[in-house]
């Protein structure tokens, strides 16, 4: 409980110095003022892809041990990677709208493969909904948490495939640099405050998961709440 | 094996059934030994527990079923007999206690081997709608090996022959019963588990289930029968148990 | 009974049964050329535009209706029809390979009814080395048979299935989708398909070691 709340305070911390530092760097030269998007839309993917590894290594863990704690911890890092991946695209969006004129860019194999993460998370999430029985739900958790992230990388692939032979298709210039250092150390420290943020979260809902259904004590018995009618024959 | 006199059986033996007897040794003289016969045990329970979600279907039950016994079990309904029938197939799993079957521990991957000796008649029909009687038995024969002629033997046997080419969801619940057990003389188990075997069955196909008991027996097998009320099966069962409330009485 | 055999005659049920109940003749088939068909509809009158996104129409279609293939209500079962097979003692992963067979023969019926109504509807023009898309139609078929079969297991018995299903399989099929789609570009430049069959294949066999590797725990289910 106690590194909890350290953790915590620390998350906060780190947020705070992120968004000061970036309203405090200068500007881009290429992009202007919006380059300070980067600083939402970089650590939000970061952690995107951080929680899908999450995901991943807790459906593994399961598989391998059926202990509850890997489950937990899958489905806490899927949650966490939902927001995260909803706030990454929603930046690159915003971003995107602001910088280049146009919302998505089907040559960004990144946007691409981010999405299709997004609904792999979505999909997850729906899976374990409706699924009272615990064994069950980490089974089938875990086998789509695992299958996901072999989809993911080969989304990357074939879409930067298309995007290396069809280079014009991309409305991003390629080979656009960060001039700033400042800029690369704000980013740096926003990447630092959400991967705090996802830690958090994460163990919170951890935890929380961790807690069992039901205590076992007083638990229904089958066939207790089956007695004798009390609807009956004819009277004789 | 004899034991001396004095002996107290049931120190001796953990499991295996014992039969007394008084055996007369030497002209003239008598002693009581007490003979011992090991009968093997296919199938234990050992203060098994089984919960599904959060209500508990089974607590505390010990069972064991030796070569030779059809144990008939009867219960109310809810009593869990469907559960305990699916615990015995090795199907669902232990939360609590122990088990074995055919010496496999339940739970254990050896517990998946033996599978192929049992045979198990669920509520249900384990038939494909689409596909007649016939294909039924058919697919069922060709996964376990079974030289085809074999099929049309067992559909003549339940009394299904003229049937045999009609698909299964034009045939009534009492048809389909028969072809499940049908199947089950197919599989050719040592341990026969059976649910309400006599569901949907006129009195004519009853005796098939004594048919499949007995085809079991000739194996050195044992069955476990439930049904609401084993009063039914008195010929066929040699000990009658009631479930409820999760144990056995 | 080995592994094959075993995978086989569950294919041939499958197949016996889905040729009794006709859904993917009289329904998949239908609804897929229906789709193919709605699409020019939409569109305003452009040839050139419509032979342009033949290709990637095709195999849009093929993916979210051929899903549908893997999820029919016949290739799940019903629960004493998977114990019975179960109790046989019969592998699952060949219990799931036979399943996968048996969807990826349907699915690439489906495919080969679609192509020359493609080619019709959209006035496509065919590349000559066209032969060389029918392996890349089978290994797409097949992906999407082991997806589709996966997805048909991770959500047997829940009221959501009909939904969530495909929400599974469209993702997860969607590098199957984009090498498929830049293969079909790349034949009518006259350039290599190597790199896409290859992102197809990997794809495809890294989906058949996950689906036979989790066939097992997947069944053993209470």
């Amino acid at each position: 409980m106690k590194t909890r709340y350290v953790l915590s305070l620390l998350a906060l911390a780190a947020l705070g110095y992120g968004l000061y530092l970036s309203g405090q760097h200068p500007p881009d030269a290429v992009q202007g003022e919006y380059v300070r998007i980067i600083n939402v839309h970089v650590p939000a993917s970061w952690v995107a892809f951080l929680a899908f590894g999450g995901t991943l290594l807790g459906s593994l863990g399961w598989l391998a041990t059926r202990r509850r704690r890997f489950d937990a911890f899958a489905a806490a890092s899927a949650e966490v990677g939902v927001l995260f991946t909803a706030l990454s695209l929603l930046s690159g969006m915003i971003w995107g709208q602001v910088t280049w004129g146009i919302a998505w860019d089907w040559g960004d194999a990144r946007m691409a493969s981010t999405a299709l993460m997004f609904f792999i998370y979505l999909g997850y999430m729906g899976l374990r909904r409706g699924m009272p029985d615990e064994t069950e739900r980490a089974k089938r958790s875990a086998v789509i948490g695992v299958l996901g992230f072999l989809t993911v990388p080969l989304s990357y692939f074939s879409v930067n495939l298309f995007r290396s032979l069809h280079q014009t298709q991309s409305v991003r210039p390629d080979g656009w640099q960060i001039e700033s250092g400042e800029i690369v150390t704000s980013m740096l420290i926003n990447v630092a405050a959400y991967t705090l943020v996802y830690l958090v979260f994460v163990t919170w809902r951890t935890s929380q998961g961790m807690v069992p259904a039901d205590t076992g004590v007083g638990s229904d018995l089958a066939g207790d709440a089956v007695v004798a009618p009390s609807l009956g024959g004819r009277d004789e | 094996m004899l034991l001396p006199a004095g002996t107290n059986p049931n120190a001796w033996r953990a499991n295996s059934p014992v039969v007394h007897e008084r055996c007369r040794v030497g002209a003239g003289q008598h002693e009581t030994y007490t003979l011992a016969v090991s009968i093997p045990l296919l199938l234990t329970l050992v203060d098994a527990g089984v919960r599904l979600g959060s209500t508990t279907v089974l607590r505390n039950l010990s069972l064991e079923l030796a070569q030779g016994e059809v144990l008939g079990i009867e219960g109310p309904n809810g009593a869990g007999k469907s559960t305990l029938l699916r615990v015995c197939a090795t199907l669902l799993p232990l939360d609590t206690g122990s088990g074995t079957v055919f010496d496999a521990h339940l739970g254990s991957p050896g517990a998946q081997s033996v599978r192929p000796e049992i045979g198990l008649l669920a509520h249900q029909p384990a038939l494909y709608e689409e596909l007649t009687l016939r294909e039924n038995l058919s697919f069922y024969g060709r996964l376990l090996g079974r030289r085809p002629g074999r099929v049309d033997e067992l559909l003549d046997g339940v009394g299904l022959s003229a049937a045999a080419d009609r698909r299964a969801d034009q045939t009534s619940q009492g048809m389909q019963r028969r072809v499940d057990l049908a199947r089950l003389l197919l599989i050719e188990p040592r341990l026969l588990l059976l649910d309400e075997p006599h569901a949907g069955l006129d009195s004519a196909a009853e005796k098939l289930i004594a048919a499949v008991v007995a085809d079991v027996l000739g194996r050195r097998g044992a069955a476990i029968i439930v049904a609401h009320d084993t009063s039914r099966l008195a010929d066929l069962t040699t000990r009658r148990l009631r479930l409820e409330r999760g144990g056995l009485t | 009974m080995t592994f094959w055999r075993a995978a086989g005659v569950i294919m041939r049920k499958d197949l016996m049964v889905e040729g009794r109940s006709g859904e993917v003749l009289w329904i998949t088939i239908p609804f897929g050329l229906i789709a193919l068909f709605l699409i020019p509809l939409a569109l305003p009158l452009d040839n050139p535009l419509l032979q342009r996104i033949a290709g990637p129409m095709y195999w849009v279609i093929l993916l979210l209706f051929g899903m549908t293939i893997a999820l029919r209500r016949s290739a799940v079962g019903t629960t004493p029809q998977r114990e019975a097979l179960r109790m046989l003692g019969i592998d699952p992963a060949a219990r799931f390979t036979g399943r996968v067979l048996a969807t990826t023969l349907l699915s690439l019926a489906f495919a080969l009814v679609l192509a020359p109504a493609t080619v019709v509807l959209f006035d496509a023009n065919l590349p000559t080395s066209w032969p060389l898309l029918l392996p890349i139609v089978m290994a797409v078929t097949l992906g999407l048979g082991i997806v589709g079969t996966v997805a048909a297991e991770l959500t047997r018995g829940l009221r959501t299935r009909t939904a969530l299903a495909p929400l599974l399989v469209a993702p997860l099929a969607a590098p199957l989708l984009v090498a498929a789609a830049q293969a079909t570009e790349s034949l009518s430049r006259g350039d290599s398909i190597l790199l896409p069959a290859l992102i197809i294949a990997f794809t495809v066999l890294g989906l058949a070691v996950i689906g036979v590797l989790t066939a097992g725990p997947l069944e053993e289910t209470q």
